[in-house]
């Protein structure tokens, strides 16, 4: 890290989300939502599809941050609202979810990123935002 | 039954304490497809959102009251926020206790915010998760 100003940009990050890492996600979270691996439970809920695990959108969302840190550990605080669902069609293609961050508040030796999630056109997260310590 | 405000307050433990392995974190990791090397190895951390994972242990038990009457399969999560002390590691043995801190009912839907405090099995703290759901009891 080598300057944080308010406005500094972080790198951004690209993430593709197939089915499998879905049902690779279940597996290793515990997370076995029919909604995350089944079409038919999807639909009976009223969802347009198979959805990714809120909770991996949002593990994908903080690592904006986390590959921009020294250390993973200077995290203080991370919270965001789940607005739109991340729909996941059963192709190889999957779903593409690009996630920026701008640092927004610098106080006492911490940073205050927000962090942007679009998947498609549409923001998929709400203000999710990102407490660090800075050197 | 069905939850309401003056369940406010209600508290639930996990039933078992959540020992964390450096093999889980890693597991954990690469479900995430996050490859940041503080994730692997004998003096590894746990990415951020592990958090939750160790915290659903004490939701399970919240779920299973009875008396507040809510289904798993009736539940949208609405926001999520961690606030860390220090990051999980490979090595501890983590406590988590839920606590209902607010119900609000829109019509079918009960919004609910619970608070699951992650510690040592000692007490001291590691981490706070604070969690928005959306109940919805139309058609139960």
């Amino acid at each position: 890290m080598i300057s944080v100003e308010v406005g500094t940009e972080l790198p951004p990050l690209t993430v593709t989300l197939r089915r499998d890492d879905l049902v690779r996600y279940a597996g290793a979270s515990g997370d076995f939502n029919p909604i995350h691996w089944s079409d038919r439970m999807a639909a009976a809920l009223g969802l347009p599809g198979v959805i990714a695990h809120g909770m991996l959108t949002m593990a994908s969302a903080v690592r904006v941050v986390t590959d921009w840190l020294d250390d993973p550990a200077d995290l203080v605080e991370y919270g965001v609202r789940f607005t739109k669902p991340v729909v996941v069609p059963d192709d190889d293609k999957g779903v593409t979810v690009t996630f920026s961050a701008k640092v927004d508040k610098l106080t006492d030796g911490r940073a205050e990123i927000d962090i942007t999630a679009i998947a498609g056109e549409e923001k998929v997260l709400g203000r999710a935002r990102a407490v660090v310590r800075i050197p | 039954m069905t939850i309401d405000a003056t369940m406010v307050g209600r508290s639930y433990a996990a039933a078992e304490s959540y020992q964390v392995g450096r093999e889980k974190i890693r597991e954990f990791a690469d479900a995430i497809g996050d490859p940041n090397p503080a994730y692997r190895g004998v003096d590894a951390v746990a990415p951020p959102t592990f958090a939750f994972m160790v915290g659903s242990l004490a939701l399970e038990q919240l779920l299973n009251d009875e008396e507040l009457g809510l289904r798993l399969d009736r539940i949208v999560h609405g926001a999520q926020k961690f606030s860390y002390t220090r990051p999980i590691k490979a090595g501890d043995d983590i406590a988590a206790t839920a606590t209902i801190t607010t119900v609000r009912k829109a019509g079918d839907v009960e919004v609910i915010m619970y608070e699951t405090a992650l510690t040592t099995v000692d007490g001291d703290p590691i981490a706070t998760s604070t969690s928005t759901i959306s109940h919805n009891r139309a058609d139960a």
